[in-house]
């Protein structure tokens, strides 16, 4: 016995010592345990809460908007959305290279994306948008291996007449990142108002996000809603505008450049308002990027510019209207003031051509305008002097914006000789002011401002501002304008249609008045002819008038860009929208539009279906 | 003369096995079978073979030893051939209803065989010949184990060497030069042997914010389902990160995750303290033992359940990279559990006979 203690003894002394060191990690697991539970806990039960819930994005639906008649121009159709988790994936390399093989998008669109929308607020991301169902059950069938991608049901904006009414209505855009980091209700793929009503009235427009918390599970299956704030939808918006006449409008157009506007003189309620070339909507309707719009970018023909609102062109003789009725009320002329017009007349030491190379003869007001004789201008013009023109000008709008709902609106342009020292550096030439006075050299208008102005015409004098949206405040104070001048004038508008020498009489069939311009785009040279002109340095034709005759209801003012002549090329323009408009049975009352728009234009029902 | 089964030891090992099957209750309906009654089976079974086990006398131990150890090499080999692959593991033998694992049979025939070649041989310090011999013992079955590969019982080969050279009794130059040895194998291990997603494994310990999505994504479910049961737990059932799956291999690997989560700080150390007095119960057993045999045993089973113990547990709380190394008695699996009872069977039957005379 006592020999085999001895021979156990120093084994003995080896597991005390190792039974020692096991008591002693046991010790130091327990004190981990401590650490983790006790002094950690709450943080750790933070990210066990953060891992289960998961925060759901509820974009909230735009409102539609409709034309006067309740034509549905923006609506919202359902899409399959695949929204992206960033945060909780494990190898974004291989969730893009599945997504590239499932067609939904391809690697680097998906590594921008995320590179350039990822922001760092748990946020998910739209990674794929109107998938088509064999897309959404192939992501679903991989739902556990890609627990990071949810695919949502959502809308997508859709504009059903497309083109029509892109510069009218307009698009939307991704908002950007810098509002969605300033902003916390911004999700990073929110949408907003780029152009348009959908940018004027966005605010109204644009829906309230909400957002639901959801409880998934580690394959990103869904387990139940733990708390939902509901989106609200915003607001729908009736237009002014007529879409028949719209439609109108582009066909009479056809491949032209140019812009339509259409407004009712009485209320100043747009009916019309095309500017062409054209495009599509929804190319910017996606938050995923789209070779497309480069495309429209660099087109040569500019379709994004609102030709109708940004174009700026020199009127021609489309303001010599306003021009007679200056020199009327300032008793330059009469209307028996009687000019010879040989052709030209030379005015400060340059010769100045009338568009009529033989000339009118002697001329008075009435077929000054009818027959639009530079000469008689001229020497007009030479009268009022700069001052005089701008002063009548600006009383009919010229060189203003004209308040229009949509923005980006160009102001035009009067030269006056302190506008030359001013913005052009330049001194002012007396000659200047002669060229002015057929609509040429520094004096510039939007086809806006041309049919406001002219609405004050057809309106026999009384103010009015456009608008498509809301009526806008009761237009500033005018001075009157004598009625029998404005008879005068308006009946020789009149004229241009219906008589035998008038410059539109291609167009007598219509019963309307109106005044063709043609504006030189460059100056022609001794014994050329306008159409020898190469196309890009044609004229541009000018059409601008109203019918009917007797109680004006539609103005319409139309460019043709390089079109050449006023009376033919935009004249025709003009009779096909008036041909449309009377064609329509004169709505008894406009009908309610289903469903009905919450905001309509502020405007007494009776009078907008008057005509 | 013999002794009863000591009662602390078997309160530890049914307090153990209670929690593991209340654990496993409350994750059946998320790993999609009954584990609960599996468990309880095979549970019962290893009391069973733990009693049968206390029956038989050490020095019959030390004669069927390498009958044992033979048996275990045939079938170690026979599995690599007739195998059943689960899990990337051709592991798995096919016995009517049950699949048993033989690595987790072959390591007690390793003990058995290395404890009774221990005593044989007396108190003298070991030689580079004995050396030999127990490298050879433990090194053959734990080769066939990493062939299959099933890394993490391989590993729960080792702790038995390292007893089996402690005991023996080594002059203080071979240590260094078996560290020494441990350094430039590891390195060769890191450079030649581990794949790439061990190698992260093993990173992610140190660094563990490296790739929270990736490699340190089990350890971090873990920490985090540990954490938050904070002091008093979130109660059975209700942990959100084992039920709402987060947590990888909650049956197995990280049970003490699901456990700590649902009974927090109190139950995480009421299960801590029954290992705890697991342990003594077999430190007492070793110490008081007169047989030079039955100490070896004693010890050599001690060293491999307290590894386990505590790679499983340094796992679970983010302290050792993941290995598959499961925690003795809680896990779930039958092999494990049934020969990890046999092996306390072996430990009690050393308590049995412990004023025996050999």
């Amino acid at each position: 016995m006592m020999e085999l203690r001895e021979d156990i003894g120093p084994l003995r002394r080896r597991t005390a010592f190792l039974f020692l060191l096991v008591f002693a990690t046991l010790g130091l697991l327990h004190l981990r345990l401590a650490d983790l539970q006790l002094v950690h806990g709450a943080q750790w039960r933070d990210l066990a809460e953060n891992n289960r819930l998961r925060r759901l994005p509820l974009p909230g639906p735009r409102g539609w908007i409709y034309d006067r008649r309740g034509k549905v121009l923006a609506e919202n159709v359902p899409s399959w959305e695949l929204l992206l988790f960033p945060d909780e994936a494990e190898n974004l390399d291989a969730t893009g290279l599945f997504l590239a093989q499932a067609g939904v998008t391809d690697v680097p669109t998906f590594r921008d994306r995320i590179a350039v929308r990822r922001i760092g607020r748990m946020a998910p991301l739209v990674v794929g948008e109107d998938l088509s169902w064999n897309q959404v059950a192939a992501i679903r069938s991989h739902q556990s291996d890609y627990p990071e991608l949810t695919v949502v049901s959502r809308f997508r904006r859709h504009y059903p007449y497309g083109k029509l009414t892109s510069h009218t209505v307009g698009h939307l855009r991704p908002v950007s990142k810098e509002a969605v980091e300033a902003d916390p209700r911004l999700e990073p793929d929110s949408m907003v108002g780029a152009t348009g009503i959908e940018a004027a009235e966005d605010p109204f427009v644009s829906g309230r996000a909400g957002e639901r918390w959801v409880m998934v599970s580690a394959v990103g299956r869904q387990l139940g809603v733990v708390s939902e704030v509901a989106p609200r939808a915003g607001h729908d918006v009736g237009l002014t505008l007529d879409i028949e006449l719209q439609k109108a409008a582009a066909e009479a157009l056809g491949e032209r450049s140019g812009a339509v506007v259409a407004l009712d003189p009485r209320s100043g309620a747009v009916r019309v308002l095309y500017s062409a070339p054209s495009f599509d909507p929804e190319v910017f309707g996606g938050r995923l990027s789209r070779s497309d719009w480069q495309a429209l970018q660099e087109d040569p023909l500019h379709p994004l510019q609102n030709r109708c609102l940004q174009g700026v062109y020199p009127p021609g003789s489309t303001i010599k209207p306003f021009l007679a009725l200056g020199g009327l009320a300032e008793g330059l002329i009469d209307p028996q003031t009687t000019v010879y017009c040989n052709g030209s007349v030379v005015l400060y030491g340059h010769r100045f051509r009338c568009w009529r190379r033989g000339g009118h003869g002697f001329v008075n007001l009435e077929r000054a305008l009818t027959e639009s004789c530079d000469v008689y201008f001229y020497l007009l013009g030479q009268r009022l002097g700069i001052e005089g023109m701008a002063k009548w000008l600006r009383r009919f709008g010229f060189g203003e914006r004209t308040g229009f709902d949509l923005s980006f609106e160009a102001a035009g342009l009067i030269g006056t000789p302190e506008w030359s020292r001013q913005v052009r550096g330049a001194p002012w030439y007396p000659g200047e002011a002669v060229s002015v006075s057929i609509g040429q050299g520094p004096v510039l208008a939007t086809t806006m401002q041309l049919a406001r102005a002219f609405a004050i015409l057809a309106n026999r004098g009384e103010p009015v501002s456009p608008y498509m949206v809301a009526a806008p405040p009761e237009t500033s104070t005018f001075e009157d304008i004598d009625s029998e001048d404005l008879a005068l004038v308006t009946a020789a508008l009149g004229e241009v249609v219906h008589g035998p020498s008038g410059t539109a009489r291609r167009i007598a069939r219509v019963p309307m008045a109106g005044k063709t311009g043609t504006a030189q785009v460059v100056r022609l040279q001794e014994g050329m002819r306008a159409n020898e002109l190469a196309p890009e340095l044609r004229h541009h034709a000018w059409f601008v008038g109203w019918a009917p005759l007797d109680e004006p209801a539609l103005v319409v003012a139309v460019i043709v860009e390089h079109g050449g002549d006023g009376g033919s090329a935009a004249a025709p323009v003009a009779a096909q929208i008036v041909e449309a408009y009377l064609r329509q049975a004169a709505p008894t009352a406009d009908p309610p539009p289903s469903p009905l728009p919450v905001r309509t234009p502020d405007l007494p029902r009776s009078t907008e279906s008057a005509g | 003369m013999e002794h009863r089964i000591d009662p602390w030891l078997l309160l530890a090992v049914v307090g153990i096995l209670g929690a593991s099957l209340m654990t496993l209750h409350t994750i059946s309906r998320v790993v999609g079978s009954n584990l609960l009654l599996r468990q309880l089976l095979w549970g019962l079974v290893g009391l069973l073979v733990l009693w049968l086990m206390s029956l038989v006398r050490l020095d019959i131990y030390e004669r069927l030893a390498p009958v044992f150890y033979g048996f275990g090499l045939v079938v170690l080999i026979a599995v690599l051939f007739l195998g059943e692959v689960r899990g990337g593991n051709k592991a798995w033998i096919a016995i009517g209803p049950v699949t048993l694992q033989p690595s987790e049979f072959a390591r007690l025939a390793t003990i058995l065989l290395a404890a009774a070649w221990l005593a044989h041989r007396g108190g003298r310090a070991l030689r580079v010949g004995d050396v030999t011999i127990a490298v050879a013992i433990v090194t053959v079955p734990t080769l066939l184990v990493v062939l299959e590969p099933d890394l993490g019982v391989a590993l729960t080969y080792l702790p038995v060497l390292a007893g089996v050279l402690l005991l023996g009794g080594l002059p203080r130059w071979v240590w260094i030069l078996l560290i020494l040895l441990a350094v430039l194998g590891g390195h060769a291990s890191w450079q030649y042997v581990l794949k790439p997603y061990q190698k992260d494994r093993v990173l992610t310990v140190f660094q563990p914010e490296r790739d929270p999505f990736g490699a340190g994504y089990q350890v971090r479910q873990s920490k985090i389902a540990v954490g938050s049961g904070g002091a008093g737990g979130q109660g059975l059932g209700r942990g959100s990160q084992s039920q709402l799956r987060f947590l990888p291999a909650q049956h197995t690997d990280f049970a003490f995750a699901v456990w700590a989560e649902a009974t927090g700080f109190v139950g995480g150390t009421a299960l801590l303290l029954a290992y705890a007095l697991l342990l003594s119960r077999i430190a007492k057993v070793a110490l008081t033992t007169d047989s030079r045999h039955g100490l070896i045993l004693a010890v050599l089973i001690g060293a491999w359940l307290v590894f386990q113990v505590v790679v499983n547990l340094g796992m679970v709380l983010g302290w050792l990279p993941t290995t598959g190394v499961t925690l003795p008695l809680f896990s779930y699996g039958g092999s494990s559990l049934i020969s990890t009872c046999a092996a306390l069977g072996v430990v009690q039957s050393v308590w049995r006979h412990r004023l025996v005379n050999q």
